[in-house]
């Protein structure tokens, strides 16, 4: 009796050391991020500039993988949906002059829209079959924006005017940096819900949630569309950010990109590509600039680190991040284990 | 890894004849019509099909032998464009130095597809044993996705190492033979196309007697239908994959070599053809490779339908709306048996 209740309190310090561990961990990073650019080098508006993408590719490998981490579809238009976003809000900018702000959040229910509409179209597929036809669909919304030039202006490249006056770097990296992590708590706040625990039942056993009593295309459709409309959102971002816009930010090709991210941070996690994402983008950033003489060597990297992780290691960082933690775990398990077991031995002593 | 047990359980030839041949009687019809009313149409389906037929009855293979949804299938159609150009090059000047040489002229770009098609086919192995190989060893759940996603890296490795190597410049020549244009019933064909056709349908022909008639091409449909079963019958599964991603490839490769003339080689040359395979490919059922070879037909006509009639941008877009539209009603492809397979997965 005594060293069950002796294991049982070990098993609560435990627990709690490491919700107090992930909590410090999560505050650090959060904090990192928001005084990383006052920091010398990320200080100049270069680096900054590297910032900003940084934190939109965060946010995007996030949205992404609420839909490839959790449901196991993996949607391959993904760029093609924040594209959608992107050209709804600056379409809103330029031709009916509504405020950027607004902008975004009708991009976001535009792009959620369509999503909508795809998820129900393809979702009663599953697997590959819906990762080709999300693709299709993809490759056809960016016909669209090419060919309907009367409108988008096609490869010419739509102006879109910029969310605020100046052009300094960092007040855009505080509204990105608040993006990525609205983006992070709804989502994660909605994996933790009910409604998360439905996702994960699809994702890992189709049959026996469906025998448990979900519908599960109901659920993957709402999974898709929130996927999708965030996409929009983060995606009326960059129209207002960049300032110019082509189809060409649809490209499967980008997708690929923000795929790689998620999967190198680590699927089904939702933190693993938000992190993942800083050091890769900057790093890739700085790649480009440094040597523009090799055009395409950033991507090859990123193509040869998806591999790599798809092969060796399927967790991705994430899954490196929680090895280390169950590592700590286990060593003051022994640690507390081996003061109890002192102890009782001590006790007759006494 | 994953079996492909329950893929098939119609044996091939059988379902090629009650399935495919009404389709194939639709097209044909719609194909005389518009023979009459545009005949261009006719030829520029025929040409592109037949090339589109030998990618996707690669890639249409190799999912169904491997379960691998290749997406760097078009990246195999870029290495063989530029293998040809390479090759084709010095013959071409040696060929324009002395205009007399009829026979260079005749057989000079024979030899860069036939390198182009053993460059692909090499490729395709090294592939496997490079990537696929380790991924099969240790992968445990998910198999078809995994390996979707790692051609997906492939793809973009493949692509942008071109670039690096080779820049971003179109490398081509606007014609192999450079003759008068032969003509056909009044439509003037040059030769080129007319010999991408040739080449497509002899190639046809030989992959399917290779499918049908030989103990490897055998082999090959018994561990499509039922891995465990091929292995336990003595096959080497190995020897197999690293034969069918050669094969495949080779194949894309060929594709890529015939239509140079067409389409130039640059970093992005894969991308139209991939994804006009994988059209063919989900309308015609994935792993279908005969469904796969009819699908191409209908895939190029309606690509060419919508270049003649509507504009050439609007490729990516019709043919697309169409294919979705079918998939409504048929979710398992024009040709695809009913039988839920691996891509569940």
């Amino acid at each position: 009796m005594a060293t069950d209740t002796a294991s049982t309190s070990v098993a609560r310090t435990v627990a709690l050391t490491r919700v107090r561990r992930n909590r410090v961990f999560a505050v650090s990073l959060v904090v990192i991020a928001i005084i990383l650019p006052l920091i010398p080098p990320f200080n100049g508006q270069d680096y900054q500039r590297y910032l900003v993408a940084a934190a939109l590719m965060a946010a995007m490998a996030t949205a992404f993988d609420f839909t490839a981490g959790y449901i196991d579809i993996v949607n391959f238009g993904f760029a093609a949906f924040v594209g959608v976003g992107a050209y709804t809000a600056g379409l809103m900018a330029v031709d009916f002059g509504i405020s950027p702000w607004i902008g975004l959040f009708v991009g976001a229910a535009v792009s959620g829209f369509v999503g909508l509409l795809t998820g129900m179209l393809v979702l009663r597929l599953r697997g590959i079959y819906a990762a080709v036809i999300t693709w299709f669909v993809g490759l056809a919304l960016m016909g669209l924006a090419r060919n309907m030039t009367q409108i988008t202006r096609g490869s010419l490249g739509l102006n879109v005017p910029l969310l605020l006056d100046s052009s300094d770097n960092l007040p855009y990296y505080y509204i990105i940096l608040g993006m990525l992590f609205v983006t992070l708590g709804v989502l994660m706040f909605v994996i933790r819900s009910r409604l998360g625990l439905a996702f994960r039942a699809i994702g890992q056993n189709l049959q026996a949630a469906r025998a448990s009593g979900i519908n599960p295309t109901r659920f993957l459709v709402v999974n898709f569309t929130l996927s999708c409309a965030f996409a929009g959102w983060l995606g009326g971002f960059y129209a207002h950010y960049y300032g110019i816009l082509t189809p060409d930010i649809m490209l499967t090709s980008h997708t690929v990109e923000i795929l790689a991210v998620a999967y190198i941070g680590g699927r089904g996690t939702l933190w693993g590509p938000a992190i993942v994402a800083f050091p890769l983008t900057i790093g890739v950033e700085l790649m480009r600039t440094q040597l523009s003489a090799l055009p395409g060597l950033h991507l090859v990297l990123y193509g040869l680190l998806l591999i790599v992780v798809m092969i060796y290691r399927p967790g991705g960082v994430a899954g490196a991040i929680r090895g280390v933690g169950h590592w700590l775990d286990r060593r003051q398990e022994a640690r507390l284990d081996r003061e109890a077991r002192l102890e009782e031995t001590a006790e007759p002593t006494v | 890894m994953t079996t492909a047990t329950n893929l098939r359980k119609v044996p091939l030839a059988r379902r090629f004849m009650t399935f495919t041949w009404g389709v194939i009687g639709i097209v044909i019809v719609t194909l005389v019509v518009f023979a009459f009313v545009q005949p261009s149409i006719l030829v520029d389906t025929l040409v592109t099909g037949g090339m589109w037929a030998l990618m996707a009855g690669g890639l249409a293979l190799v999912f169904g032998v491997m379960n691998i949804p290749n997406f760097a299938h078009g990246e195999l159609f870029m290495i063989g464009s530029f293998v040809a150009f390479l090759v084709f090059s010095p013959i071409q000047k040696a060929i324009l130095g002395d205009p007399t040489a009829t026979a260079l002229q005749v057989v000079g770009p024979i030899p860069g597809m036939i390198i182009a098609a053993l460059v692909g086919f090499l490729v395709g192995v090294i592939l496997e044993l490079l990537l696929f190989q380790p991924l099969r060893k240790r992968n445990r759940e998910g198999w078809v996705m995994n390996s979707f996603l790692l051609t997906a890296g492939l793809s973009v490795i493949l692509i942008n190492g071109y670039r690096l190597l080779f820049g971003n410049d179109y490398h081509g020549f606007p014609r192999y033979w450079d003759v008068h244009p032969l003509s056909f019933f009044g439509v003037s064909v040059s030769v080129d196309r007319a010999m991408v056709f040739v080449i497509a349908m002899s190639m046809i022909l030989l992959f399917s007697v290779f499918l049908q008639r030989t103990r490897t091409g055998r082999a090959m449909r018994a561990v499509a239908q039922d891995e465990t079963g091929a292995q336990m019958a003595g096959i080497n599964l190995n020897r197999i994959f690293m034969l069918t991603l050669g094969l495949s490839s080779g194949l894309a490769a060929l594709a890529g070599a015939a239509l140079l003339s067409i389409y130039p080689s640059s970093p992005d040359v894969g991308l139209q053809p991939l994804y006009l395979a994988w059209y063919v490919v989900i309308l015609a059922g994935l792993g279908n490779v005969p469904g796969a070879i009819a699908g191409a037909f209908i895939v190029s006509l309606l690509q060419t339908l919508s270049v003649y009639y509507v504009g050439l941008g609007w490729v990516d877009v019709l043919p697309t709306a169409i294919i979705i539209l079918i998939l409504l009603f048929k979710p398992s492809g024009l040709f695809g048996s009913e039988v839920k397979g691996v891509w569940e997965q």
